[in-house]
């Protein structure tokens, strides 16, 4: 159980983190998330004991991390972000340093070794300069490092940045092994990575913590509508008839692309009208192509919270909109000029 | 303790896989080996005085060499990040690298033991006592000025400054002797103390005088407490 309370640390005028407070409790995988220079590795730092706070205090179990640092220190597994390392040792020699280093019997160490090299994919860099190793493998190395004396907290940051696709798969699979039994914190400015791996979200922006809460739960902030995407084969439906029996709805957008109708209705989170809908389209003789409902991703979510610092304290069910005025239909053709802003930035 | 042989033993060891260490070791005994012959064989002399003060001017030179990237890579590379969360205290970092410098050195002196042998072999009327005070003189010099070069090393994250700074710092201690000249009497007292040189003249007469003994320890001390403070100011780590 990590505590966090009113958490400071200033550099010069800047405030790197801004009194933040949370905790984790044990047995969880939170993820970190912010844009970069949000303060995710200054507070890490901090976490482990690297760094000292300008103001607040972090506790372990009730005591401050700072009472005793090294017995702080060896309960804490860290992963800093650029993975410093030995470039002239071995890797075998630089786990076994770190293990002599942190006082692991002889035994033990062996045991170990052959764990975190099982884990961690090692078995064919042991015996390679650490130098010469890909940014993938240092990452492994690192990690490696991190979890050798078994710790009961994790602290990684940016744990799997320079790895290739399947290696970030490898190692994803690890860390949700090691959060079963262990408080695990992990950075990351990568959205899918905080949605496959953690249980709880902390975003943070300029030093301010925005969003506390459960990774299910993060959609909430976000729940006012969904967009039915609907592609019909079909010639210019007509869907006026079914737009009166549901005054709720609101059509966004209708095309005819060659044979094929294209269409797409924002309706409210609370509805659930694809039965109605394909029932409506059946009955006109067309037939459907595809149909789905198109969620808010987190990254959504996160682009609309950190941008512009806006602060959210508790979750709301109205969208994050800097200018959005009072009344609904202005609310909804602001959220849609983002949407389409955001799509020609894509292409 | 055991933290401090562990990073000792590991720097040693990086050093021996080192070009650097070598060219190090040749050039010191190129260096060393010249005015031993000078003396030995053309000025005929049975002692070992003159390659002492030599081997006394090339540790201003080649232990900030040695030192040099101590600490400053540590910094430069990251990895004092590593050391710092590991549970190890701060001193036993600085004394591990104080300890790994010190093995070097005696590493380079332990060539040096030929030129022992060789006087023992050859030499008549030898002073023992000279020739092994004077060693035990210079290796805890040798010290002392490891301890400052660490310290440098702890001051900047590159390396080739700390090389200058424990280059500076050292040589004031080497030079200070020079100046003795120019100064008044009243000053020369207190200017002497100082004075590296000063301090290994009785060592060099095959006299064991503890002050001198304890001038060289105490310099050693300071500097590593000094190393020790610096990184704990730079908020490197916390109070170990």
């Amino acid at each position: 159980m990590i505590e966090i309370k009113n958490l400071s640390r200033h550099f010069g005028s800047i405030k790197a983190v801004d009194e933040i407070s949370f905790s984790i409790s044990s047995g969880t995988i939170t993820g970190f998330l912010g844009p970069n220079g949000a303060g995710k590795t200054t507070a890490m730092r901090m976490m482990v004991g690297y760094l000292q706070p300008s103001a607040g205090s972090i506790f372990l179990d009730g005591a401050s991390i700072f009472a005793d640092p090294i017995a702080t220190s060896t309960r804490i597994g860290y992963l800093p972000e650029h993975n410093p390392l030995y470039d002239e040792m071995i890797t075998q020699e630089i786990l076994q340093y770190i293990a002599d280093l942190r006082k692991m019997p002889r035994a033990l160490f062996d045991q170990r070794l052959q764990y975190v090299v099982e884990s961690c994919g090692l078995q064919d860099v042991l015996v390679q300069r650490v130098g010469t190793l890909s940014k993938g493998y240092r990452q492994r190395v690192g990690l490696a490092m991190a979890i050798l004396h078994d710790p009961e907290i994790l602290i990684l940051d940016e744990p799997t940045s320079g790895l290739d696709p399947n290696q970030i798969i490898e190692i994803r699979e690890l860390i949700r092994n090691l959060g079963t039994q262990k408080t695990v914190l992990l950075s990351s400015h990568i959205m899918q990575e905080v949605q496959a791996l953690c249980d709880r979200v902390l975003i943070i922006n300029k030093g301010k913590i925005i969003v506390d809460d459960e990774i299910g739960k993060l959609k909430d902030y976000f729940k006012d509508f969904q967009v039915l995407h609907l592609e019909l084969e079909a010639e210019n439906a007509d869907f006026s008839e079914f737009m009166e029996y549901h005054p709720e709805l609101e059509i966004l957008s209708q095309t005819q692309e060659g044979e094929y109708f294209k269409l797409q209705i924002k309706v409210p989170a609370e509805l659930d009208i694809k039965y109605d809908l394909a029932r409506f389209v059946a009955e006109n003789g067309w037939l459907i192509v595809s149909l789905y409902a198109q969620q808010k991703s987190l990254e959504e979510i996160f682009h609309n919270l950190t941008k512009e610092g806006k602060i959210l304290s508790e979750p709301t069910v109205e969208p994050v909109l800097e200018d959005a005025e009072p009344g609904k239909e202005t609310e909804m053709s602001i959220e849609l000029q983002d949407k389409e802003d955001e799509g020609e930035k894509k292409l | 303790m055991n933290a401090i042989w562990t990073i000792a033993k590991k720097e040693y060891q990086l050093a021996l896989r080192s070009v650097t260490s070598y060219i190090v070791l040749v050039l010191f005994l190129v260096i060393s080996g010249t005015a031993f012959a000078t003396t030995v064989f053309k000025i005929e002399l049975a002692e070992l005085r003159g390659i002492y003060s030599i081997i006394h001017l090339l540790f201003v030179f080649f232990i900030p060499a040695i030192t040099m990237g101590s600490l400053a890579k540590e910094r430069s590379s990251g990895t004092i990040e590593l050391l710092s969360t590991l549970p190890i205290r701060l001193s036993e970092v600085v004394w591990g690298k104080i300890l790994s410098a010190f093995l070097q050195v005696l590493t380079l002196l332990a060539f040096c033991l030929v030129y022992f042998g060789i006087i023992v072999v050859f030499g008549e009327n030898i002073d023992y006592g000279a020739i092994i005070l004077g060693f035990t003189g210079l290796v805890f010099a040798a010290l002392a000025y490891i301890s400052i070069g660490v310290f440098a090393s702890s001051l900047p994250s590159n390396q080739v400054l700390a090389f200058v700074i424990a280059l500076v710092i050292s040589g004031l201690f080497y030079v200070v002797r020079y100046l003795l000249v120019l100064v008044p009497l009243s000053v020369l007292r207190y200017l002497q103390f100082f004075s590296f040189e000063y301090h290994l003249s009785s060592f060099m007469k095959g006299v064991l005088d503890i002050r001198d003994l304890l001038f060289f320890v105490a310099v050693t001390l300071i500097f590593a407490f000094l190393a020790e403070f610096n990184l704990q100011s730079k908020n490197m780590m916390q109070e170990r």
